[in-house]
């Protein structure tokens, strides 16, 4: 089994270096600089190797540290139960909202599919060298942080050792279950894909886990105790279960096929996207337009399921929100002058708020994964008038599509400054609505030019370009470390909106002069 | 009208696949062009369509002795994976083509018109394209080929998808257009070749060869093109 568990290791670092080579490739400049031979070159592979050994390390530690110190350590302040109760009692529920998320065993990715249907190595003794794997990558990683945020917390030292061994216990029982219920209904769970029970376990376990310490019912350590010993006695049940299921061959071949596992690697979003554009389809809808404008009018009618209507459903949203603010500034005591102050000074926030309600992105996968993969093959559509003509039919129907919810959030927010009170200074009324329309403008403009520019995605909707990936990185940490600054709307609304106006102007410049080169297939 | 292909280079990292191909292809016949896999077919295919540029030599087309460049409206190109807006249907994606082309057809019909020429029934002009079978996404791509009138037509293995009936349609359509068109028909079905097309070009080490026939027996003609694909495994 050590021997397959190796192998398998081996394999999937080959792929993961070979990955590392190919997104460097992607990125303009360091591809120059990178010889062709590229995947033979000793050198290269030993540095890809190193990070992709180096990432496994880190994966086993920083995704549990983050975990541990975001969603419980950080919250157990917050809440009325003392924080060591507090701590523990999360980290319980928490841990049984795990086991409904992630076994391993039922996750499909495409590591499992290379190694048992392509390579043909023994499922059996893939699956479980890999769970074991998995489980001890749980105990190493868990440990160091269980030990050093539960000691901070004042979890007693004794439990802080146990918690590691309470997640494998969990996820041991969780595994068995689930084994269990493949021999009882001959259907394997596919986590990428949750059923109705495990949505319901989720939301359950999760209100267990914040709702009683927050309200200071927070189980103690001696319940604490007692639950793990529990656990464990049936843990070692299930362990034996486990082991000696005989079926994985049968599971890995239901979880595994072509759709599921190709869906895996690809973010909620696209997976939304690519689905409903299947289904989602509106065969009522005409046009009386003609050319372009024609097939793009029929795009956008034909796709409103998931193109405008989300907008639609955002701006219900925002308006709810707003007429909800309203009525706080005259039921609430109080809440005006904080209202007030807020619309001076949060306006950082709202650009997190319109990169978040922007559907740009949506709409770019919309329009590569259902029309110009196919339409770009025809010579016709690549030619430069082609797609300038298609670009700026294009730019019209996303600027209007975010122009609703943010049309009710720019005109929200200075009618809630008047309400509240007002200001001195009237320009603050003009640069609340013509920052957060700029934004949106901004937001449109940017996904719409980037994919024009960049077209990163592969037929699967699969983001093959290194450049676009970091693009879109910084856009989303830039807005999200706006977050919580508090800037004068004075100073920021004028920053932002001539930012916006110069982005704009220059990456439409840019995009009509380039866009006609970089707008293929890859 | 030819075709002219002169010195055609073109290679991928260090890989020479185009080694200086020489050919001319003329009107009013359809060539049968042949391979092994790998051998460079679509990305010869790829240059003359200018998805791909050459690194050297020169592609040109010859009319009344004058030469110039090809550009994009002389070419329709067929790819062997039909490839369609899904979200379109049949008559809209047509109407959507003759639309933009408005200027550069000649006498346009009435959309039903082209439907009647591919054989695509009244009953699935108005279905979307994503519900269309693959021969039917096939004859649509062929059609918007085919409706610019283009004189040069590529066709990446274009028949192999069509149940025998339609290929037999198919057939007939592309012998009643060649003597306006220089088709070049990619395949690996040697019988297909031999049946439809005028002429036999092999490619075969990064250059193009003409088989003649000469007074061969099909079945010696046959093994005349096998031993010179076969040439490639020796070089």
């Amino acid at each position: 089994m050590i021997e397959t568990f190796l192998m398998s290791f081996r394999l999937k670092n080959a792929y993961q270096t070979n990955g590392i080579i190919y997104s460097l490739k992607s990125i303009p400049v360091i591809n120059r600089l990178l010889p062709v031979s590229l995947y033979r070159s000793p050198g290269l592979k030993i540095f890809a190797n190193f990070v992709s050994i180096l990432w496994e390390i880190s994966s086993m530690f920083l995704g549990k540290m983050l975990y541990l110190f975001i969603i419980i350590f950080l919250l157990k302040d917050h809440m009325k139960s003392s924080p060591a109760n507090s701590f523990m009692h999360m980290f319980f529920f928490l841990t049984i909202t795990g086991g409904f998320l992630n076994t391993h065993i039922f996750h499909p990715t495409r590591d499992k599919y290379y190694a048992i249907f392509l390579m043909r190595m023994n499922a059996r003794e893939y699956t479980l060298s890999n769970y074991f794997y998995f489980l001890l990558k749980i105990v190493v990683g868990f440990l160091p942080f269980t030990l050093l945020l539960g000691r901070l917390s004042g979890v007693p030292i004794v439990i802080c050792f146990l918690m590691p061994l309470f997640v494998v216990s969990v996820k041991l029982i969780f595994t068995a279950l689930a084994l269990h219920d493949y021999v009882r209904t001959g259907h394997a769970k596919n986590e990428n894909q949750l059923n109705p029970v495990a949505l319901v376990g989720i939301a359950a376990s999760l209100a267990a886990a914040y709702l009683p310490p927050f309200l200071g019912y927070a189980m103690n350590g001696a319940i604490f105790l007692a639950l793990f010993v529990f656990s464990a006695v049936i843990a070692v049940f299930s362990f034996f279960y486990v082991l000696k299921f005989r079926e994985y061959r049968s599971i890995c071949k239901e979880l595994l096929t072509a759709d599921s596992f190709a869906m895996n690697k690809k973010s909620m979003a696209a997976r939304a996207v690519q689905k409903s554009l299947q289904l989602n389809i509106d065969i009522k809808a005409t046009s009386s337009k003609s050319g372009y404008q024609y097939f793009n009018d029929l795009f956008v009618k034909r796709h409103s399921m998931l193109l405008t209507k989300s907008a639609k459903d955002i701006t219900l949203i925002s308006l709810a929100a707003l007429a909800f603010s309203i009525m706080a500034c005259f039921l609430i005591h109080g809440a005006k002058p904080i209202l007030n102050g807020m619309m001076l000074t949060i306006l950082p926030y709202f650009l997190f708020v319109m990169y978040f309600v922007n559907r740009g992105k949506v709409i770019t996968q919309a329009m590569f994964m259902n029309c110009d993969h196919s339409m770009l093959t025809y010579r016709f559509y690549r030619q430069p008038r082609a797609i300038l003509l298609l670009f700026t039919e294009r730019l019209k129907s996303i600027l209007l599509i975010n122009l609703m919810p943010a049309l009710v959030i720019a005109l929200g927010l200075p009618l809630l400054l008047w309400l509240t009170g007002g200001t001195n200074n009237a320009l603050n009324y003009v640069l609340l609505f013509v920052s957060i329309i700029a934004m949106s403008v901004f937001f449109s403009v940017h996904n719409i030019v980037l994919y024009y520019l960049l077209q990163p995605y592969n037929i699967g909707l699969e983001i093959k370009n290194g450049t676009f990936t970091i693009v879109n990185s910084f856009t989303y940490f830039f807005c999200y470390f706006a977050i919580g600054k508090k800037v004068p709307t004075l100073v920021f609304g004028t920053l932002i909106s001539v930012f916006c106006i110069v982005y704009i102007a220059v990456s439409l410049i840019l995009a009509y002069r380039l866009a006609p080169k970089t707008f293929k297939l890859r | 009208m030819k075709l002219i292909l002169n010195h055609v280079i073109k290679s991928f990292d260090k890989k020479e696949v185009l080694r200086g191909a020489n050919f001319a292809f003329e009107k009013g016949k359809i060539y049968g062009l042949l391979g092994r896999n790998g051998a460079g077919k679509t990305t010869l295919f790829n240059c003359i369509n200018e998805d791909l540029k050459i690194d050297g030599g020169s592609i040109l087309l010859e009319e009344n002795g004058v030469k110039r460049e090809v550009c994009p409206d002389d070419i329709g190109y067929v790819l062997s994976t039909p490839v369609v807006p899904e979200f379109l249907t049949g008559r809209e994606f047509l109407k959507f083509f003759l639309d933009i082309n408005v200027k550069k057809i000649p006498d346009i019909k009435p959309i039903d018109e082209y439907f009647d020429f591919v054989k695509i029934g009244s009953e699935d002009r108005d279905r979307l394209l994503k519900d269309y079978s693959h021969g039917m996404r096939n004859k649509m791509q062929m059609l918007v080929s085919f409706i610019a009138n283009p004189c040069i037509l590529l066709l990446d293995e274009p028949l192999t998808s069509f149940d025998v009936v339609v290929a037999d349609e198919m057939k007939t359509l592309l012998r009643q257009i060649k003597k306006d068109h220089i088709i070049i028909f990619s395949t690996h079905i040697m019988e297909l070749a031999l049946d439809l097309c005028d002429e036999i070009v092999i490619l075969s080490g990064g250059i193009l060869e003409k088989m003649e026939k000469d007074d061969l027996s099909n079945e010696a003609f046959k093994d005349k093109i096998i031993q010179a694909l076969r040439k490639d495994e020796n070089d």
